[in-house]
């Protein structure tokens, strides 16, 4: 039986067990690069979920914000409305009259020019 | 193991297989091939929606810019029968904030339908309330809904929106394209929860929302005219009335009110008759107010001047007919400017058969009367004044006091408004500017034409003023202010071409400060239960509402 490593090959020195160490060194080397592969593929998709994920409940918080926005705008518009109305000259008039007060009978007017004049 | 088995078992055991794997290769086929389309648009259709985005309608704001009508989503409450679990709670908790009798809501649950509204737009308070008692199968839906914060005021100025959106009537009928804006597209994909996908397919064509509208009209006098119209109306149990106040320095409509009037908000129950606005929309024969514009073409002809004199015998004789002053009342010797100060119409036929009927219906035209003013409102009528052939030898000297010609209010303030400004006839304008995301874009007043001379409508300012100092206007007078006017009172034709015994129709024209005039209004009552002194009436309605306007537009007295 024929016993490899034990044979000397001509001229050289320990081939044998540098080719061993070549071989260990290759699979060391696919183990390494193939895990780091798979590592990183695992990674990226990980941080792709992550990513949409966050993307999509950020959607959903947007959509959340927004309609808040949309009802906030919405009381504004009301509020608006209701403030047009008090402001209204007919109403004010209307509850003047329910207070009692009456038109004043005559405005006094300052003219500016005289009082100008004087001075 | 297969020793038991016979070989006819095994080969109809492989023929089913291999039929069964035969169709379902062949439906297989079938949808990724014939069928594809219809079940992509059928997994389209369940995660897409495709939604129209409506365009918020336009805003309308006084000159002062407040809101005049505006669009606010309101909550429409629906309900889902199968959902809601007690009908009759449901009913009973509901019908006194819906003002609604529970029995009609309990019918309406119980109606079968799948989805349903209960009540549309709801009042917000009422909104909160149904929303507090949390009863399951109940919802809310926005809803735009057309909103007018002075209730009925402006009513004929404004219009309204139907059911539809769409603007009927007014600067909402007149305006409704631009107010409308332009619908937008939302195609989105989401989720079985209905909810829009982050992630997912957006495509969007954002609407255009309707042009905000800044109009001529002033909260305050647009009141005081409603106010002051109302009373008078009331008053006199008249079946209409108008009234109208003009910026005779541009033409701007400041307040336009018309008798009877009308909700917006409450369209459905109105009286039909209500929804026209008579102060640019009717047509009448104005009566004495046309004196002022036949002396002023006497006066720009050369014809006649202030001082000219004429002999009142009560009466004048013109084309075979005897046309007499009111009550048969004679006053001598008689100036151009007592014509007006007594409104006697024989002095107006006087000035007239001077003038002669070509000039007169050559200013009559100039003044406006006859056609559309080309105001931006709807349903403007032209009135009447007859083609010159049509015209009888005694036409010019009654349509020389204002009958047998129908003009509209507007086209009477108009003319006074060409008297006050000195001589420019303006169009008048109810929009004072648009807004839009390009910014503001401001009207700019027209100046039609130059009826008269600056210095005949010097002379009529005065001669008018002396008409409310010294004359029949005297009810006009505003302490402190010079006010210049005229009034009317006309006979009203009936369908058989003759005129309406004991009724007529009363009006005021003027304007104030006479020396450097502010506003020029005019007041008309059709049928006051006063009928001839039907003018005191408008007189008063005009002085309440010269007092109202001076004071808010802060004019100093130009009298001691």
């Amino acid at each position: 039986m024929r016993r490899p490593f034990q044979a000397r090959p001509r001229g050289g020195h320990a081939v044998p067990r540098r080719r061993s160490g070549v071989g260990t060194t290759w699979e060391v080397r696919t183990f390494v690069v193939v895990s780091a592969a798979i590592c990183a593929v695992f990674l990226l998709v990980v941080l792709y979920l992550s990513q949409a994920t966050t993307v999509a409940t950020s959607g959903y918080e947007t959509q959340r914000l927004e309609r808040v926005r949309d009802e906030l705008r919405r009381q504004n518009a009301l509020l608006e409305v209701e403030s047009a109305r008090l402001d209204s000259p007919a109403r004010i008039e209307a509850e003047a009259k329910r207070l009692g007060l009456v038109r004043a009978a005559s405005v006094p007017v300052v003219q500016a020019e005289p009082i100008a004049a004087k001075r | 193991m297969t020793e038991g088995i016979s070989p006819t078992r095994l080969r109809v055991l492989f023929a089913l297989f291999a039929t069964a794997t035969l169709l379902l290769s062949l439906r297989v086929g079938y949808w990724q091939t014939v069928g594809r389309a219809a079940l992509l648009e059928g997994a389209t259709n369940q995660l897409q929606s495709d939604l129209v985005v409506e365009a918020q309608r336009g805003v309308i704001r006084d000159r002062s810019g407040r809101v005049l009508a505006t669009t606010v989503d309101l909550r429409s409450l629906y309900a889902i029968p199968k959902r809601v679990p007690d009908h009759a709670e449901a009913a009973a908790k509901l019908a006194p904030i819906l003002a609604t009798p529970a029995a009609t809501i309990r019918s309406a649950l119980g109606s079968g339908a799948e989805w349903l509204y209960l009540k549309r737009r709801l009042p917000e308070p009422a909104a909160r309330a149904v929303e507090a008692l949390a009863i399951p199968g109940l919802g809310f839906e926005p809803e735009p809904k057309r909103m007018y914060p002075n209730d009925a005021l402006a009513a004929q100025v404004l219009g309204f929106v139907n059911d539809d959106g769409h603007g009927q009537y007014g600067i909402e009928g007149a305006y409704d394209k631009l107010l409308r804006g332009v619908p937008g597209r939302l195609t989105v994909e989401r989720d079985p929860k209905d909810r829009e996908l982050a992630v997912g397919l957006r495509t969007a064509v954002p609407p255009r929302n309707g042009v905000d509208l800044v109009l001529t009209i002033d909260l305050e006098v647009q009141t005081a005219a409603e106010r002051v119209l109302r009373r008078a109306v009331e008053k006199e149990k008249a079946p209409s009335g108008s009234l109208l106040v003009l910026d005779p320095r541009d033409g701007a409509v400041l307040a336009l009110a018309s008798w009877p009037t009308f909700d917006p908000a409450r369209v459905a129950v109105a009286d039909p008759e209500a929804l026209r606005n008579r102060a640019v929309s009717w047509a009448f024969e104005p009566g004495s107010t046309m004196k002022a514009v036949t002396i002023a073409a006497g006066i720009d002809t050369h014809v006649v001047t202030p001082t000219t004199t004429y002999e009142d015998k009560g009466c004048a004789v013109i084309g075979g007919r005897r046309l007499c002053n009111a009550q048969g009342k004679s006053y001598g010797t008689t100036t151009v400017t007592q014509i007006l100060e007594r409104s006697a119409n024989a002095g107006a036929v006087f000035v007239a058969a001077k003038l002669g009927q070509d000039p007169l219906y050559q200013y009559l035209r100039a003044f406006g009367f006859g056609t559309a003013t080309g105001i931006d409102l709807a349903a403007e009528a032209a009135g009447s004044v007859r083609p010159l052939a049509q015209w009888y030898p005694v036409d010019v000297g009654t349509v020389a006091y204002g009958q047998g010609i129908a003009v509209t209010p507007l086209q009477l303030a108009m003319a006074y408004g060409a008297i006050a400004n000195g001589g420019t006839l303006y169009r008048p304008y109810v929009v004072a500017a648009t807004r839009d995301a390009d910014g503001e874009h401001r009207t700019a007043p027209v100046a039609v034409r130059s009826p008269i001379s600056p210095d005949t409508a010097d002379t009529l300012r005065t001669m008018l003023v002396s008409t409310v100092d010294r004359g029949i206007a005297g009810g006009a007078k505003v302490a402190g202010y010079s006010v210049a006017g005229k009034t009317g009172t006309a006979q009203i034709p009936s369908e058989d071409g003759r005129y309406v015994d004991d009724a007529y129709i009363s009006s005021f024209a003027g304007f104030a400060p006479a020396n450097d005039p502010r506003f020029v209004a005019v007041i008309v009552l059709e049928r006051p239960q006063s009928k001839l002194l039907g003018t005191v009436t408008a007189m008063s309605a005009f002085h309440d509402l010269a007092v109202d306007v001076l004071r808010s537009a802060r004019v100093q007295p130009d009298r001691p």
